[in-house]
């Protein structure tokens, strides 16, 4: 298994902005380094590395809770490989790590393609909604990003009622009222394991939140 | 810049993120962002645990045509050219407000701006984004104008993208991102010395209170597209 960076700090040490923008410079792992080649040099054996490595995993995605049929989600998973290779030279690892990056480039292809399927009259594209400006991160941001790193390890540890309902999320791109739908489970209920999940991941809440939890 | 005080909730980055929110919501969600390094960054959090669940899912082995296809396909696919991209988010005549997210710019562009006037200091032009559920909408407030008092049938959303305006429970500015429920009464006024431009997305449309409701017409006088 690949991780995410070999590189890790103490938990507690959340003061240290440039060691925040070591880590993400330091990114690592092999398959951001794939991409980053293919980005550079168009190199089709990296590629083709890639390909092995993402296209099952993306088709598996995009077909887990049996959201998409076997074959569309091998369509998608053609398309997000295409783009994958189109886009290389933007991705930047400083940012995200390369299965996140996909990640973010399958998901609007999924967006895409379930308003092709709705016939919607007339469309803005996904990625020109995704686009929103370089993060310029303050430093609050940067404790943040160093957090993604232990994102992880942190799934591997949430209990599978909460887990169950990120996949859901993630997964079948299922709003939180169509969770509560289908799970039969009241939506409070669905928004509570959500903010215990995302606690857990050390995804910071609003100050709103905050107060409403204590 | 000075920060920004008013976010959208968790759940509706988690949304976003996600890919499951209304185009129009995504829309305002994608302005904030543009004016939002904090959330910028929990954006980019919550695309990292998709980016987790994606690498930890079950691989489903793709057919050998499929792997063939693609890689047949490469040298005549091209590359995405970002230099084209930049020239599309440049301001379109007739916008003369500074810094406005690129998104909104290009929405301008594509649709022309077509304004309506709602009252002497109110005006608004749609920006389609083929949804039925929400529209999209830019409101401008003339400095110290107000909008008519109104009630929300459904949700309303609104970013402040210039200037700022008030109303009996603040001060919003560039960048705030404002949700109000259904029921809400209000009604906006534009800081005396600036005008104010916001996007709006708004649920269903919404019903005007006071004597001379009658006169206008619904806030946004059309049904969705």
């Amino acid at each position: 298994m690949i991780t995410a960076s070999k590189m890790s700090f103490d938990a507690n040490d959340a003061n240290d902005a440039n060691k925040v923008v070591m880590l993400a410079e330091a990114r690592s792992d092999n398959w951001s380094q794939l991409l980053m080649k293919v980005g550079a040099d168009r190199d089709k054996a990296a590629f083709a590395l890639l390909f092995d490595h993402f296209a099952p995993l993306l088709k598996g995605f995009l077909m887990k809770g049996s959201a998409l049929g076997p074959e569309r989600a091998e369509e998608l998973a053609q398309e997000t490989m295409i783009k994958v290779w189109r886009k290389a030279d933007s991705f930047n690892a400083s940012k995200a790590s390369a299965s996140t990056w996909i990640y973010t480039i399958a998901r609007n292809c999924r967006i895409d393609w379930l308003r092709r399927e709705a016939k919607s009259s007339r469309d803005i594209e996904a990625e020109d909604i995704y686009e929103f400006g370089d993060e310029n991160p303050s430093f609050n941001s940067l404790v943040q990003i160093r957090n993604r790193d232990k994102i992880r390890e942190n799934l591997a540890f949430l209990p599978p009622e909460q887990l169950e309902v990120l996949a859901k999320i993630y997964f079948e791109g299922k709003t939180h009222s169509e969770v509560s739908l289908e799970l039969d489970l009241p939506l409070g209920t669905v928004k509570s394991r959500i903010r215990l999940a995302l606690n857990r991941l050390q995804v910071r809440m609003t100050a709103a939140e905050a107060k409403q939890d204590a | 810049m000075p920060e920004v005080r008013l976010h959208p909730n968790t759940d509706v980055l988690l949304e976003f993120a996600a890919g499951s929110l209304s185009p129009a919501q995504a829309v305002a969600v994608s302005a904030h962002l543009f004016y939002c390094p904090h959330c910028q960054a929990k954006s980019g959090t919550l695309d990292a645990i998709g980016g987790n669940l994606l690498a930890d899912s079950e691989a489903v082995s793709v057919s050998v045509d499929c792997r063939s296809d693609v890689m047949a396909q490469l040298d005549t696919v091209g590359t995405a050219s970002p230099e084209k991209l930049e020239i599309n988010d440049a301001a379109p005549q007739g916008v003369r407000w500074k810094n406005l997210p690129p998104l909104v710019n290009r929405l301008f562009r594509e649709s022309g701006i077509s304004w309506r006037h709602l009252s002497s200091s109110l005006r608004v032009a749609r920006l389609p984004v083929g949804e039925r559920r929400f529209e999209l909408a830019l409101h401008q407030i003339k400095a110290g104008g107000s909008a008519p008092a109104h009630d929300h049938r459904g949700l309303e959303i609104t970013v402040v993208l210039h200037g700022s305006f008030s109303d009996d429970e603040g001060v919003y500015h560039q960048g705030d991102y404002i949700t109000r429920e259904p029921g809400h009464v209000h009604t906006p006024i534009a800081t005396a010395n600036t005008e104010c431009v916001c996007l709006s997305v708004l649920e269903a449309p919404i019903r005007l209170v006071g004597r001379f409701s009658r006169l206008f017409n619904p806030f946004l006088s059309f049904m969705p597209v």
